[in-house]
């Protein structure tokens, strides 16, 4: 090879070099333009947002229960300050808003760099000013208006409107929220998230490779988010909130009452005398020596009620209206939820149906914890901070041990503290109040919850609507499915009471006389109280409806409704039971569970709310599948058998309901069939008014139920509350005045089979009432629950009742709250 | 050496021939000097006027160095470079102990020492060295037998390895590699055999790994050597740089942003923009088309001095020319392409372009021996 080929060569070599060059040129400038020139732009602007105010909500006549204000914030632009200047803004902006340092610094040295971080919400006017006046001291600080959400009505209507909160993992997947933006958590907050929400505003700056803000690229406002108007009407749900509250306190005093005559028998008197001696000898070497306590407690030979000393309780008291004024230092003591502070070596006493006495015996340091030995009943445990005292039934939790006392918290399984109430529109499925107690201000919620006001709430469950979120055994109230499924079938019991010769028992034998069906719905049934009954193996089984021992008499299928009588319906799905009993054809023998189904029962009803429930139809498919899998919820052995179609007739065994459903299934039963998907919103506007969606009613199912049985229905409901003789509400609704004769309605009294067992069964139960009116063309169902309230007749009735004045009379026509008298 | 065909001959005179100078050389490397002047100005200018200083203020002191390399360029050009040949051991040397000096006196940028501070200026001893190593290596090989036998080429190797090797402990690895090219580039036209130009390239990328393994190159040099493959998991230390630059190059599109319209350069995005990644300035602003016009530019110089080359009468103006042509060109491809992301980040600068006054100067000069090669291509041949 020459030189001057290897001169060429080398001449070749710088030609492909610059072609190389060039070709990558050509790849970057003219294929690959676009992403650069995109990736150029994003990095020379910087997008700043503005949140949106979020859509106010409004009742059904414009009465504001959520709306916006616009606050001033202090924002601290990062961008803007140097990572050595963090610290010295933090200290002054520390002092200046009255925070701790470290709290700013650590807002400000996060992981959010670039971002904008908010370190007051709410500036006062002249903290506002003395900050724009003081810009240089504060680098990168800025005061901007932002919207805070307010809630001018407090806690009317709680639970449907639900509250805001931080973003959670989930909320951030939303392409609309970023984490500094606020979202909906529960009710109709979370529910029309989107819609409430609004469009940021965005502003965008043009900045320098330093982050340094050159000019103003384009801004955008942000767009208020769109307003719902609501079906609620505020008066009705102000009443039903009053009415429920009161009710509440009434059975909590019903409660107490019932516990301070218990307590003057001898018999539970010298008990409660013996345990308490017996608690207190653990530590006192002379047992026998009277003390004060003893004394005051002490038996006499006579039955004179005796006052017990009164006791200190704390009552959680976050809820405010809803606990303060209980008399709870008298003989007996209700009180839900209670925080008891217990010095060493002195006793605390626990709300219960014999009050019980908790001693703090010894404190003890175990690695660093405080374990605490106490005394309960005389029964020694040792416990440490949030563990259940043993032999408690899970009722009494340890909050707080120091040196010198223990403070725990004690749940009182017996004393109600939940109420619920539905009011909606049979006609097209609008709810038009709704309201769970223990409620709360969603208000609390916009700072933001310290963790001690979230146990508050969350330990008497204030957070939950239990109108959708709480499942009951409807009870009572469930029998309407049977009294419609035996007039559209044309299906009665066979009456198993009939003659006078074995009253009460059923005839055995060959020789038993022989039992015919029931022939029509005015047919005459004999109720003795007991249900005798011969089982497919031959066995006799009895079951006894104890809450009426002496048996409603002779009454029909109208007249076991308005009596509530257990034995006919009973006596009802035994014979579908024995008749349709097939283990091929499930459609045929679930008979009863289709209709319950058809007013949709069993299934969340589609409402506008958050978390809504399902309820339960039991039947044999659910069954097997829970023992299959062994959840717990049915026994462990034994197939499903007639008693348990017998139980889900009269709303026990393991059937649920919402609240709402059991509302929204009798407006379907009494409209003439149609299910309506209850609406909460009604329909949504804009700022100017101008309608931008109307939520239209929905019908889920049409049941198929003819205009006789809706005429009987109505007819026999409006005797439940009318017919002095044998109406399970009419005691009730005596004080109702006026209309009374509109309205009909539907007692419950549910077992609460969780509860610990106790002869006490009446005192315990959930009560239920769902009232109807008017009964001849009806605007609204109301349904009422009361957490172990008692019976439906006595404490449920008479609240659904105040509601019903106020629908039907006005606010004038309410009358006091008084109890009713027991019925299932 | 042959005369080639193509390269016009003005005259057959022997002596008394007018010193006529290679216009197309001398314009091509005025306007890439000018062009770089204003391409300093529009990198420059946002951020001083951002500060409140005079938009021109590096423009005038590069402005400076600019008139200053053209004077070197000019005197360079009229040096006969026979008689330069008896000067190459001396400059060598003195090379050498300037870079040896650059040690106790020298002035760091941060990672490296490479400066000799001489009050207002400042002095970057390694870009003489470029021309002195030419010059002995032209020497060596122009006094050569041919073949070059395997002595020739070692004695190369220890000539070139005393400052690379001291460039090496500055450290500047651009500087250093830019001596490798130069020396393979010398040895290929010089009569190398080509067993012995494959012993050097092997050795040569043994060599570089095994500075690798040893852990001799400093972690900076390897994460900029490699990070330039996968720029963005580097982009705030080492590549951000390079990122930036891609960023601008790449939306000047077609026709470029306008000067002075590059919102990359003049939002300051490209740090160094105005020396090492003054290319960046050219792309965002004018495009591809401005792009290919600057690197067509630069082909015509390296054409020019191919040209010259050829044209040399003596095999010393010859290789020296020659490594001029081949240290310019690695330096336009190594920037250029660092700038384009298919090159590392070693600092080179961009020939007449960066700002920088050593440098400019001491390629002004280098190109200016280069062409004094073609002015006195009918000289006698005085060996």
């Amino acid at each position: 090879m020459t030189s001057t080929v290897r001169v060429v060569v080398l001449g070749a070599l710088f030609a492909v070099l610059l072609a190389v060059l060039v070709l990558r040129l050509w790849t970057m400038q003219v294929t690959g333009v676009d992403a650069y020139e995109e990736r150029a732009a994003s990095q020379q602007v910087r997008v700043v947002t503005t949140p949106a105010p979020r859509g106010d909500i409004v009742d059904a006549n414009g009465v504001k229960l959520a709306g916006t204000r616009s606050a001033l914030a202090a924002v601290v632009d990062l961008a803007l300050v140097d990572d050595d200047e963090q610290q010295s803004l933090a200290e002054k902006l520390g002092a200046f808003l009255d925070e701790p340092a470290s709290a700013i610094l650590e807002q400000l040295s996060g992981d959010n760099r670039g971002a904008q971080i908010t370190v007051a919400k709410d500036l006062t006017d002249s903290q506002a000013t003395f900050l724009l006046e003081h810009k240089e001291e504060f680098p990168g600080v800025s005061v901007i208006p932002q919207p805070i959400r307010t809630y001018p009505l407090g806690d009317l209507a709680a639970h449907v409107l639900g509250h805001i909160g931080r973003p959670n993992d989930q909320d951030l997947e939303r392409e609309d929220i970023d984490g500094t933006d606020v979202v909906g958590k529960a009710g109709l907050e979370k529910s029309y998230d989107e819609q409430l929400q609004g469009s940021r505003g965005i502003v965008q700056y043009r900045v320098d490779a330093k982050r340094k803000v050159l000019s103003l690229v384009g801004e955008s406002a942000p767009t208020a988010g769109r307003n719902l108007v609501l079906n609620i009407d505020a008066g009705v749900q102000q009443q039903v909130q009053d009415s429920l509250r009161d009710g509440l306190l009434l059975a909590r005093k019903l409660e107490m009452e019932e516990r301070a005559n218990e307590l003057t028998h001898k018999s539970r008197a010298e008990r409660l005398s013996e345990a308490l001696a017996e608690a207190r000898s653990e530590v006192d070497p002379e047992p026998d020596e009277p003390t004060k306590g003893t004394a005051e407690l002490g038996v006499d030979d006579d039955d004179v009620p005796r006052e017990l000393e009164p006791v200190t309780v704390d009552p959680i008291d976050v809820l405010g209206p809803l606990y303060p004024g209980l008399p709870i230092d008298g003989v007996g003591v209700c009180v839900p939820v209670q925080r008891v502070s217990v010095p060493l070596g002195a006793e605390g006493v626990l709300s219960g149906f014999e009050p019980q006495f908790i001693r703090l015996e010894s404190v003890v340091e175990v690695d660093g914890e405080f374990e605490a030995t106490v005394s309960l009943s005389g029964e020694r445990t040792s416990v440490r901070v949030n563990q259940y005292v043993d032999g408690a039934h899970q009722i009494l939790q340890v909050l707080h041990i120091t040196e010198e006392e223990v403070v725990l918290l004690h749940k009182d399984p017996w004393c109600p503290v939940r109420a619920t109430s539905v009011v909606i529109n049979p006609n097209d499925g609008s709810v038009i109040a709704m309201s769970s107690f223990p409620t709360y201000d969603p208000t609390v919620f916009v700072d933001g919850l310290s963790n001690e006001q979230w146990a508050r709430l969350g330990t008497v469950g204030a957070l939950q609507n239990f109108a959708v979120q709480g499942q009951y055994a409807p009870a009572s109230t469930f029998k309407v499915v049977a009294y419609v499924l035996a007039l559209e079938e044309s299906y009665y019991p066979i009456d198993r009471g009939l003659g006078d010769k074995e009253v009460g028992a059923a005839p055995e034998g060959d020789d038993a006389p022989e039992q015919v069906p029931l022939l029509s719905d005015t047919a005459e049934y004999s109720c003795t109280g007991e249900f005798r009954f011969k089982l497919g193996d031959g066995s006799v089984q009895v079951k006894r409806d104890w809450k009426w021992p002496g048996g409603h008499g002779p009454l029909d299928l109208h007249g076991a409704l308005e009596g509530s009588c257990n034995l006919y319906f009973w006596d009802l799905a035994l014979r579908l039971w024995q008749d349709r009993y097939d283990n091929t054809d499930l459609d045929t023998e679930n008979v009863l569970q289709q209709y319950a189904r058809s007013f949709g029962f069993g299934a969340a009803t589609g409402v506008d709310l958050p978390f809504e429930k399902d309820g339960l139809i039991p039947d044999r498919s659910w069954f097997s599948e829970e023992q299959s899998k062994e959840t717990g919820r049915v026994r462990a052995d034994g197939p499903w058998v007639g008693g348990d179609l017998m139980d889900i007739a009269v709303g026990e065994g393991a059937t649920l309901a919402t609240p709402l459903q059991v509302a929204n299934a009798f407006a379907a039963m009494v409209n003439g069939g149609t299910v309506w998907q209850p609406r909460v919103v009604s329909h949504i506007v804009d700022g100017d008014g101008e309608i931008l969606d109307v939520n239209l009613p929905i019908a889920i199912s049409e049941a198929d139920i003819s205009p006789r049985t809706v005429r009987l229905l109505r007819q026999a409901l409006q005797q439940v509350v009318n017919n002095p003789d044998r109406g399970t509400a009419y005691a009730a609704f005596r004080s109702f005045g006026e209309n009374v004769e509109l309205v009909g309605g539907k007692t419950g009294t549910g077992e609460v089979i969780s509860a610990p067992a106790t002869e006490r069964f009446r005192q315990a139960s959930n009560a239920w009432f769902v009232g109807v009116a008017p009964i001849n063309d009806p605007e609204w169902v109301v349904s009422v629950v009361v957490e172990r309230g008692g019976s439906g007749g006595r404490i449920a009735a008479p609240v659904a009742r105040q509601i019903l004045q106020y629908l039907l009379n006005g606010a004038d026509g309410v009358t006091e709250l008084v109890p009713g008298l027991d019925a299932d | 050496m042959r005369r080639i065909r193509w390269v016009r001959s003005h005259s057959t005179a022997l002596g008394g021939e007018p010193l006529k100078p290679d216009l197309v050389l001398v314009l091509t490397y005025v306007t890439i000097s000018a062009i770089g002047l204003l391409m300093i100005f529009s990198a420059t200018a946002p951020g001083f006027e951002a500060a409140g200083e005079d938009p021109a203020t590096e423009l005038r002191s590069q402005a400076i160095w600019v008139v200053l390399g053209f004077i070197v360029f000019a005197v360079a050009s009229t040096i006969n470079l026979v008689e330069l040949k008896g000067f190459a051991s001396p400059f060598y040397l003195v090379s050498v102990v300037l870079l040896v000096l650059v040690f106790p006196l020298g002035e760091s940028d941060g990672v490296a020492q490479r400066w000799i501070d001489l009050g207002r200026i400042q002095f970057q001893p390694s870009e003489f060295a470029k021309i002195a190593v030419i010059l002995m290596i032209a020497s060596i090989l122009a006094a050569a037998e041919r073949p070059i036998k395997w002595n020739t080429v070692a004695h190369v190797l220890v000539i070139v390895g005393v400052p690379a090797g001291l460039i090496f402990l500055q450290p500047d690895l651009g500087t250093m590699l830019v001596f490798a090219a130069v020396t393979l580039a010398l040895l290929f036209v010089g009569g190398a055999t080509l067993r012995q130009l494959g012993f050097l390239f092997v050795a040569t990328v043994v060599g570089t790994v095994g500075l690798f393994q040893l852990k001799l190159i400093e972690d900076y040099q390897i994460r900029r050597l490699t990070a330039f493959i996968d720029p963005e998991s580097h982009s705030l230390d080492a590549t951000y740089n390079q990122v930036q630059s891609e960023i601008a190059i790449g939306s000047g599109g077609f026709f470029g942003k306008g000067l002075f319209e590059g919102t990359q350069t003049n939002l300051q995005f490209v740090p160094v923009q105005s020396s090492d990644f003054i290319f960046t300035a050219v792309g965002e602003q004018f495009g591809f088309v401005g792009s290919v016009i600057v690197i067509a530019l630069f082909g015509v110089l390296l054409f020019r001095l191919v040209v010259i080359a050829m044209s040399a009468r003596s095999r010393f103006a010859f290789l020296v020319t020659m490594g001029v042509a081949a240290m310019l060109a690695f330096h336009i491809f190594v920037n250029i392409g660092m700038t384009v992301r298919i090159m590392p980040v070693t600092g080179l600068p961009l020939p007449f372009m960066s700002a920088g006054g050593t440098v400019f100067v001491a390629l002004s000069a280098a190109l200016g021996l280069a062409h004094s090669a073609w002015i006195r291509r009918n000289s006698p041949v005085g060996e």
